[in-house]
């Protein structure tokens, strides 16, 4: 009821896009997220996802088989469209950038990681200003933290998992302490809400 | 002040004006957060660092090459190598030469794990193989082929599976040691490419932006990955542009595994699988 309410508030800002962060423990929470959306899900829905070295391949084909929606791993200079999942390529960072478009970049890595989710948010964020939705999930590291903010910050709508539910609560612990003011959700209500945007 | 808000044009015209170099139409992106990084490894702002640029050519020439990405790896994306060994190089297996140009080689892997592949499969004698880019300084560390052994261990898998296995039949296996291709000292944590690797490559500088084809011949490959990823649309173009010029009709051009051709010259070429071939007519 609660996410009802909240709902009749957001409805009619017209988001943009939505996308999510995560890496230890976010796998299973983001294809259930994926299994629960509906084919025609309004906004483009864009995936940094921290993988092993060795995954390289195959991760699309586990994202996708209980999607309605398709999973793609964006080209550089791609456009971004309502409707479908993209998910930053293994080995690359993915940067949105003006225009509605991605840009990809074999840059060094950042806190560790390549794809890095704060690379992907905070290019996002400027492109999508207050029309975002930025979601940060289970993870062992800090990464996503800084870019969470950023979005917050730009007027866009934040939320993070609650750590109670978290595989590995390092990366959603480390977005609440730098901006303690973020939506702290259940992945029940993340993933209504989602359902229910328009 | 954050990547984002910074004045590039301020920069891309400094930097213009003062080495020749044109990054006007680079990924926004990417060249915004570059140029951070610069500004942070310099401890300056954009006004000193701009200020520095147009009196001290040298300065200029250093901010250039720091600009620059330049991560590589040996058989990098080993499905793409594959490809190549199985694929393509059979193609040329009967011309009496085969002449391969890597655009954009960085510190040289790119250039050691083609040069590696003709030698398995014994065509490295009628090769050409060139490397280029714009930054002088990895193309002086291509030249050595002396990499840190910590940054490259990790692409020892991808020597055995390019080198080793065989993708199209797994009962093949080809007991390749590496020794016969680079020496690996721990102690010094060093890779060191063997002298006919090295003596076989010619490394050469070219501007992507600004050069024509500097060789005197047209090439059955090229190899341009992780690079036009750095270049706008406009850029992109003038680039395919050139590389379809100087490719034989029905040669080959690699790009990354995420790259694609856009726009106008996407009908010069014919995709096969992830590769562009030149239309013959
Ligand atoms: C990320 S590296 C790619 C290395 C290698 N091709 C690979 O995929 O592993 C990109 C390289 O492109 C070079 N580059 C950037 N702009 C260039 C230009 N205008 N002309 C030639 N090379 C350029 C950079 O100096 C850098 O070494």
């Amino acid at each position: 009821m609660k996410v009802k309410g909240f709902m009749a508030k957001t409805e009619n800002i017209g988001y943009k896009a939505v996308i999510i962060g995560g890496s230890a423990g976010s796998f299973q929470v983001v294809t259930n997220i994926l299994q629960s959306l509906p084919a025609d899900f309004p906004l483009p829905l864009l995936l940094c996802l921290h993988r092993l070295k060795h995954v390289r391949s195959g991760f699309v084909e586990a994202l996708s088989l209980k999607s309605k929606l398709p999973v793609i791993e964006p080209f550089d200079k791609d456009a971004i469209k309502p409707g479908k999942v993209y998910l930053a390529p293994a080995n690359y960072h993915m940067y949105i950038e003006l225009g509605n478009r991605f840009a990809l970049s074999t840059e060094e890595t950042v806190n560790h990681s390549r794809p890095s989710i704060d690379l992907s948010f905070i290019t996002a964020a400027h492109a999508f200003q207050n029309k975002l939705i930025g979601i940060i999930l289970s993870g062992a590291n800090k990464d996503g933290a800084y870019g969470l903010k950023v979005i917050a910050e730009m007027g866009g709508f934040t939320i993070v998992q609650d750590p109670n539910q978290c595989e590995m609560p390092t990366m959603t612990d480390a977005a609440i302490n730098l901006f303690p003011k973020h939506n702290v959700w259940t992945i029940e209500k993340i993933t209504n809400f989602l359902i229910n945007l328009k | 002040m954050t990547a984002e808000e910074l004045d590039i044009q301020l920069f891309t015209t400094a930097i213009k004006q003062a080495s020749g170099y044109d990054f006007s139409n680079y990924s926004e992106k990417s060249l915004r957060r570059r140029l951070a990084k610069v500004l942070m490894d310099n401890k300056m702002d954009l006004k000193t660092l701009v200020a520095e640029i147009r009196k001290n050519g040298q300065f200029a020439e250093k901010i250039v090459k720091e600009i620059t990405v330049n991560t590589t790896e040996l058989f990098r994306d080993p499905a793409v190598w594959q490809a190549i060994r199985y694929r393509i190089l059979p193609y040329f297996k009967e011309h009496k030469v085969i002449n391969i140009w890597h655009a954009g080689c960085s510190t040289g892997q790119e250039v050691y794990s083609m040069l590696i592949l003709l030698n398995e499969v014994g065509m490295l004698d009628k090769a050409r193989v060139f490397g280029t880019d714009l930054n002088s300084d990895v193309l002086e560390v291509a030249r050595k082929g002396v990499y840190k052994y910590r940054f490259n261990i990790g692409y020892l898998d991808n020597f055995d599976k390019v080198i080793k296995e065989n993708p199209y039949n797994y009962e093949i296996f080809y007991d390749v040691p590496y020794s016969k291709y680079f020496e690996i000292d721990k102690n010094k944590d060093l890779i060191t490419m063997n002298k006919f690797l090295t003596e076989k490559a010619v490394f050469k500088k070219h501007d992507l932006v600004q050069d024509d084809n500097i060789f005197p011949c047209k090439f059955d490959i090229i190899m341009c990955r992780n690079v036009i990823i750095y270049f706008n649309y406009n850029l992109q173009n003038r680039v395919f542009q050139l590389f379809h010029e100087s490719l034989y009709p029905g040669g080959y051009l690699i790009l990354g595994m995420h790259e694609t051709i856009l726009g106008p010259y996407s009908s010069f070429f014919e995709k096969k699988e992830q590769f562009y071939v030149k239309k013959t007519t």
